[in-house]
């Protein structure tokens, strides 16, 4: 027999019955009790209180009760141990149970960052497509149309791509110098960039190097770490043209990028569309970046594409002596793209306030 | 029986700091290795400590709150909340790309409607839960209303305050104040609350002036610190405007951080006496004792606490050269690119002194509240009857995915 305090989770009274140990269990004996047999498996464990173990009971948190020090082993053998740091980390050990969260989260977290390169060659084209459509749209009216730009367009893709049905290449009343690809096998050439370009060949290789992100499904990757990501930082925002500015600016992993110069170096082989204005091309933005500063260079081509020797130096030696090269379209083909903005009255004004 | 009197006060809080440490520690810990999960977790063993050293008269408060039912709730909000909200911007990201910028700017404001309508509801939820959590001699707190119309009082209130140049923030801050307590309990007991705002203006206008008062004395410094320039640079050709620049700057340092804080504390202060000293529980009238020094003492503490942190994440920072990557940063470029390892680094240096000063911030908060309630009557146990409030089966989601606060 021992004595215990008790509240019995109807009234705020304190009872202090005896404690009367029998098969499988207690009986609170006193003023206010009742004379049902407790369990002791019914027991939950709340802590300590001024030295007394303070126990509860499954289903009722009102019902406590708090037996002091000195417990007597007939009791304390069979009271439940206290819980500290919840019942996983209780049950194996702060240290052990500690190890374990550590290893599985850097699992967890590998396949965070890898997730994105496994799921994207799976996630269907059409889907990809409806994607695209539905963010990017006709990019606020900014696409331009001028006479003779799409075919002349069109011709330069299937030059270097013959098999691009899918593709939709498109030139946007933007004066930064870039090239981006996008969700739904969409690329976009920026007019920036049509002005820094001094033949047709030079934007062959651009346009080869866009074409093989999408061909690699490196878009969609991209777009899915940039959900993952905010997904995981709690982005919860109104900022709707966060994602296509991520995309963007997004740079790839050095892989995917030399992977899409592969494609580009390839393409353009086949096609016989020499590879040396491209190198000669890149040579210059890196010679412009030294003089605009990083600031400027950080939003454009270069920040997005680093342009290192190795890159430029890729599509210079790829060029095998003997090839016969052809310019990748006609003067007037060329032309048409190049005003295409120019001449095209229903473009949407560049105000500078989409990026 | 009979409780608080001049000599011996109902409520005391009894924790130490020291004990906190071992908490602190393994809470941080286990929330790194768990990359943030073990949170909810570590929040419940917090408040455990926290209760179980707040005394009310013969006996202590009990948490029963589990880091379970905190999870849940976590899951819960980010399912109905959080990913409809990620799937809206996706919508609203093709909508202003597709020159739809009308249309999704009525999204953008009905969005922003919905989560200060949210806001309320989490508010008045995130009590409910800590109430119906809260044991004493085996007796519970609670509400049966689930706050949803709190909600829209919540939102028209605050809309309405702010219309009016923010100066009926003293009305709207009371009474929701007291339209959430008043719907809360304890044991059989409703709350009562009656708070009045009219006594609080006069201290409420002095903070709302206070920025203005700021921004007048520095167009006064300013000019009369160029009219004296003026004469000065005219008889030496000297330069003026780094000293007027400097002066401003020392004034806009003092305002932001000296005048209007304590202008903003000498309101709260008030606000804070009044509606928990126009509050009630049955027989038991409640007081709180907070004067502005009290509060400028405990946001000192707290802000010298959150410098320490600054200085021991500054050290390692320095230390292994980790500012390198920032060198130079472009926009749109992502200094972590290059090596994941950086970045856990800096998490980490971050995580650690950030988070173990926040418990003690926390800890503090607390035994501050705690000191500096009062309660004043007569409480008779045989009537304090079980609360017949529904049990609620999960946390604070709501509250938690808001990033708000116990106080």
């Amino acid at each position: 027999m021992t004595k215990v305090w008790h509240y019995d989770g109807t009234s705020g009274i304190r009872h202090e019955p005896d404690c009367i140990v029998v098969a499988g269990g207690f009986r609170l004996e006193g003023p206010g009790c009742t004379p049902d047999v407790i369990a002791w498996g019914q027991l939950v464990p709340r802590g300590v209180k001024n030295g007394d173990l303070i126990y509860g009971r499954t289903g009722d948190r009102g019902w406590q009760v708090g037996f002091s020090h000195p417990v007597p082993n007939a009791i304390l053998s069979h009271l439940p141990s206290p819980q500290n740091y919840g019942r996983w980390v209780d049950r194996f050990g702060l240290w052990r149970a500690g190890a374990a969260f550590a290893g599985l989260s850097a699992i967890a977290l590998f396949i965070g960052f890898k997730a994105p390169d496994w799921v994207a060659p799976f996630v269907p084209q059409s889907w990809e497509r409806n994607l695209g459509d539905a963010m990017i749209g006709d990019f606020g009216g900014r696409f331009c149309n001028g006479p003779g730009s799409r075919a002349a367009l069109d011709a330069l893709t299937t030059r270097i791509a013959p098999d691009s049905a899918d593709l939709e290449i498109q030139i946007a009343n933007i004066a930064m110098v870039n090239a981006v690809a996008l969700p739904g096998g969409k690329v976009v050439i920026f007019r920036g960039l049509l002005q820094e370009s001094k033949n047709p060949d030079e934007l062959a290789g651009v346009l080869g190097h866009e074409i093989g992100h999408v061909r690699n499904r490196d878009v969609m990757q991209a777009l899915l770490r940039q959900l993952g990501l905010s997904v995981l930082l709690g982005g919860i925002n109104s900022d709707a043209t966060g994602y296509v500015s991520a995309l963007i600016s997004s740079t790839y992993s050095r892989d995917a990028e030399a992977r899409a110069d592969i494609y580009s170096i390839a393409s353009m082989q086949k096609a016989g569309v020499s590879p040396l204005s491209t190198a000669n091309f890149f040579g210059r933005l890196a010679e412009g970046e030294k003089k605009l500063g990083k600031a400027s260079a950080a939003l454009g081509y270069i920040g997005s594409h680093p342009v290192s020797a190795d890159r430029e130096k890729a599509y210079r030696t790829s060029a095998r002596k003997g090839t016969i090269f052809t310019p990748a379209i006609t003067p007037e083909q060329w032309a048409a793209i190049l005003d295409s903005c120019h001449n095209d009255p229903n473009v949407e004004e560049d105000d500078g306030s989409f990026f | 029986m009979g409780v608080g009197n001049q000599d011996q006060t109902a409520l005391a809080f009894e924790g130490n700091w020291r004990d906190m440490i071992p908490i602190a520690l393994t809470n941080l810990f286990l929330t790194i290795v768990t990359l943030g999960f073990y949170r909810f977790w570590a929040t419940t063993r917090e408040r455990q400590y926290l209760w179980s050293k707040t005394r009310f008269i013969d006996d202590t408060f009990e948490w029963t709150g589990t880091g379970r039912e905190l999870f849940f709730g976590f899951l819960i909000v980010l399912f109905l909340f959080g990913l409809p909200f990620l799937l809206i911007n996706l919508v609203l990201q093709g909508l202003v790309l597709q020159g739809q910028q009308g249309v999704a700017g009525l999204m953008i404001t009905a969005l922003n409607f919905l989560l200060l309508y949210l806001v309320g509801v989490a508010m008045f939820r995130g009590l409910r839960y800590r109430l119906s959590r809260t044991y004493w001699h085996g007796i519970h707190g609670g509400c049966d209303n689930g706050g949803w119309s709190y909600g829209w009082a919540w939102s028209w209130k605050t809309v309405a305050a702010y219309f009016t140049l923010a100066l009926m923030i003293p009305w709207s801050m009371t009474s929701l104040w007291k339209q959430r307590w008043s719907a809360m309990s304890f044991g059989p007991h409703q709350f009562r609350s009656n708070p009045e705002w009219g006594s609080l203006m006069p201290r409420y206008l002095i903070a709302w002036f206070s920025p203005w008062l700021a921004l007048i004395l520095i167009v006064v410094f300013g000019f009369m610190a160029a009219i004296g320039g003026a004469a000065v640079a005219s008889a030496s050709g000297a330069e003026s405007t780094p000293t007027l620049a400097l002066g401003i700057g020392l004034l806009l340092v003092f305002a932001f951080y000296v005048l209007i804080p304590l202008a903003a504390l000498f309101y709260y202060s008030v606000y804070m006496r009044e509606v928990i000293g126009t509050m009630s529980l049955s027989t038991l009238d409640f007081e709180f004792t907070a004067r502005t020094k009290d509060w400028v003492k405990l946001f000192l503490g707290n802000i010298g606490l959150y410098l320490l942190a600054a200085v021991a994440a500054a050290i390692p920072v320095l230390a292994l050269g980790l500012l390198a990557n920032f060198a130079d940063l472009q926009p749109g470029q992502n200094p972590f690119a290059g090596s994941l390892l950086t970045l856990a680094a800096f998490a980490l240096i971050f995580a650690v002194p950030f988070g173990l000063v926040a418990t003690f911030v926390r800890f503090r908060n607390w035994s501050f509240f705690v000191r500096h309630l009062e309660a004043v009557g007569e409480i008779n146990l045989s009537a304090l009857t079980q609360s017949q409030t529904r049990e609620l089966t999960q946390g604070e989601g709501l509250l938690d995915a808001f990033d708000m606060g116990a106080m």
